[in-house]
């Protein structure tokens, strides 16, 4: 096990290379001259020259490279050109709020939807399941704005149950402000979810060794949840854990409609702003966490099923 | 054991499975009775689809509802319908006085936990007084029974570290472990290498002396039935078509569809110069009807090469042509052939 970790995170080195390499092509070379996208179209000689000094775009391509992987490996990619922060802090400061929204959020939805899966499946045929099947497909087929229009405009400022919008650092104020949305988020995953834990289990409750646990004498609820349920975790874990390092980045949408100062917020801001500094390292971040998702993926299916052999 | 101490343990009566499905609603068991004796072991032969497996999953109330459900007869255990019991009183029967094992040990046992994990989960289940301590002992009790070497550290493996006769020693541990009174063994070997299965089915003759516990053999291989059965169903078409004792079915078969298995079966003869001759391997014509599709009359007619028109019009009832057994010769057929 342990040195398996090693080997995949020494393995994991070229691939972060090439992440980097790409990122630099895609900011540096083809996306155009990086200073001009920044100033935007009505700056002087001087404020180009500026910028492309304060950036070091003014240097040889190769050694500019050389700088970004100096940068990726001290963690220090510049400073913000729009708000001039520090990006490092910047991008400590947003994964608080947007581990809150989405760490929990995310958890609930995988309990509700695997125990919701796990029913459904027990009534496999009965009405439940057809009932629970179709408002998965309505769930699924309405749109993520119309979820979060439908609770601000019903739930917050109709019913006044939730704050509209905003954040609050403090554990009380956060949980305040943050239960819209994770609440929206549940609704919102649950329809794929259920569908999918559903597939997944069925898949399961057709194996032999069900009907030699039956055979046994085994209660039906302990069927499912033993013998059904870890059989069916390969495919759940499968789905599940690619996510985990994505809720660091918690939801462009969410955060931005609920004005929660995460790194989905963020992103967007610097979107905005032709911010290319902020955007070429959020770039980077992601597929550095696609790729730690990758390897915990591997470690979990071990944890699950012991025919895979970590080697 | 003797003829007369035999208890009967288990009566099938009449027992009627049916499905819906797409089509319609098909009997997959249709009137089926026969008894199971202590010590003693009922074989029930026929082809794929010819409901063999259905009757032994209706005896432990295993058909899977939906689609399927016992739509008639009763089963009787030791008196008592199994059919009246509630379904947690019917799970103390499960495993505990009537076991079963299956065909495919490759897929019957749960990837997921350690053989010794499923055989004490059987045990915990049912033994309620033993600590966890007592039921891992008892586990490894078992494994050694069956024969598994080294059973102490075995028990921890999971069952892909096992091979195919290896797993099947396992469910069978897994299935006397709480000593039950019917063994119900649903093509056992079908699954298994030539050298296994017989190891396998000499396994289960000495645990049965041992433990004089009742066997059910549902098989379409004739040589198992001649190998371990006492007692001998002939199935076709989710019907009794033969029954008897096995002497009587394999030396003096009366049904053109026993007699079309039994010729069925690979033979080899030495001609006059002592040469080693392959005999034609003779097959029965056609193929079994679907149960959506029943012909009128005799199920068999129309692959029977002894069919006249007097089988066409009605389905015949079981006649007993030789009454000197426990389980007396009969026959679902109008002609003396």
């Amino acid at each position: 096990m342990f040195t398996f970790l090693v080997r995949r995170i020494i393995g994991t080195i070229p691939i972060v290379f090439g992440v980097a390499l790409v990122v630099f092509v895609l900011f540096n070379i083809v996306g155009g001259d990086p200073a001009l996208m920044m100033v935007g179209k009505h700056a002087t000689a001087q404020q180009i020259a500026d910028i492309r000094r304060e950036y070091g775009l003014d240097l040889p391509l190769p050694i500019q490279f050389l700088h970004y992987l100096r940068d990726i490996a001290t963690f220090d990619f510049g400073r913000s050109y729009a708000t001039r922060q520090k990006i490092s802090d910047m991008i400590m400061n947003g994964v608080g709020p947007s581990l809150s929204l989405t760490l929990p959020a995310f958890m609930l939805t995988t309990v509700v939807s695997v125990l919701l899966g796990l029913v459904v499946s027990y009534f496999r045929g009965k009405i439940i399941d057809r009932v629970a099947v179709i408002l998965c497909v309505i769930g699924m087929s309405i749109s993520v704005l119309a979820y979060i229009l439908f609770g601000q405009y019903y739930l917050a400022y109709d019913l006044r149950l939730f704050p509209i919008s905003g954040y609050d650092y403090s554990l009380t104020g956060r949980f305040e402000y943050l239960a819209l949305p994770i609440l929206l988020w549940l609704f919102l995953s649950m329809g794929s979810e259920v569908r999918f834990f559903r597939t997944a289990i069925l898949e399961e409750t057709s194996q032999d060794y069900v009907r030699t646990a039956r055979a046994k004498g085994v209660s039906e609820p302990r069927v499912f949840l033993k013998h059904v349920l870890k059989n069916s975790m390969v495919p759940i874990v499968t789905n599940v854990v690619l996510e985990i390092p994505l809720l660091v980045l918690g939801s462009f949408l969410f955060e931005n409609f609920f004005g929660i100062p995460g790194l989905g917020s963020i992103t967007i801001d610097a979107l905005h702003n032709s911010d290319l500094p902020v955007i070429k390292t959020m770039a980077f971040v992601i597929s550095l966490l696609l790729i730690f998702g990758n390897i915990m993926t591997d470690l979990i299916y071990a944890l699950v099923d012991p025919r895979v052999k970590l080697s | 054991m003797s003829e007369r101490t035999a208890e009967k343990i288990l009566e099938v009566k009449n027992l009627e499975t049916s499905f819906r499905v797409e089509e319609g609603t098909v009997k997959a068991v249709d009137n089926v009775s026969f008894d199971v004796y202590a010590g003693r072991t009922t074989g029930i032969v026929g082809e794929s689809g010819c409901g063999k497996s259905v009757t032994s999953l209706s005896i432990m109330r295993l058909i899977p509802n939906p689609p399927g459900w016992i739509s008639g007869g009763d089963i009787l255990y030791k008196g008592k319908s199994l059919l009246g019991l509630t379904p947690a009183e019917m799970r103390k029967i499960r495993g505990n006085e009537i076991s079963m094992i299956f065909q495919e040990p490759m897929t019957s046992l749960n990837p997921v936990f350690t053989v010794g994990n499923q055989i004490i989960e059987a045990i915990a289940l049912h033994q309620k007084d033993l600590s966890k301590k007592q039921c891992r002992e008892k586990a490894i009790e078992m494994l050694k029974i069956v024969g598994i070497p080294s059973p102490e550290s075995r028990i921890d493996d999971y069952p892909h570290q096992m091979s195919g006769g290896m797993r099947q020693r396992v469910m069978i541990a897994m299935a006397l472990s709480c000593n039950p009174h019917v063994l119900i063994a649903d093509e056992p070997t079908t699954a298994l290498d030539v050298t296994i299965q017989a190891q396998i089915l000499e396994l289960l003759r000495g645990l049965q002396e041992k433990v004089g516990m009742a066997m059910i053999m549902i098989t379409h291989d004739l040589g198992v039935v001649a190998e371990v059965c006492d007692d001998v169903i002939v199935m076709y078409a989710g019907k009794v078509v033969e029954q008897g004792s096995v002497e009587e079915i394999f030396k003096n078969p009366k049904h053109p569809y026993t007699k079309g298995l039994l010729n069925s079966i690979p033979t080899l003869t030495k001609d006059p110069t002592g040469k080693v001759k392959k005999n034609r391997l003779e097959t029965i014509a056609g193929i079994v009807p679907s149960l959506l599709d029943l012909p009128k009359g005799c199920r068999f007619q129309d692959r029977c090469p002894y069919v006249i028109d007097a089988c066409r019009p009605v389905d015949p009832e079981l006649r007993v042509i030789k009454d000197d057994n426990r389980l007396p010769h009969a026959i679902r057929c109008i002609r003396d052939i």
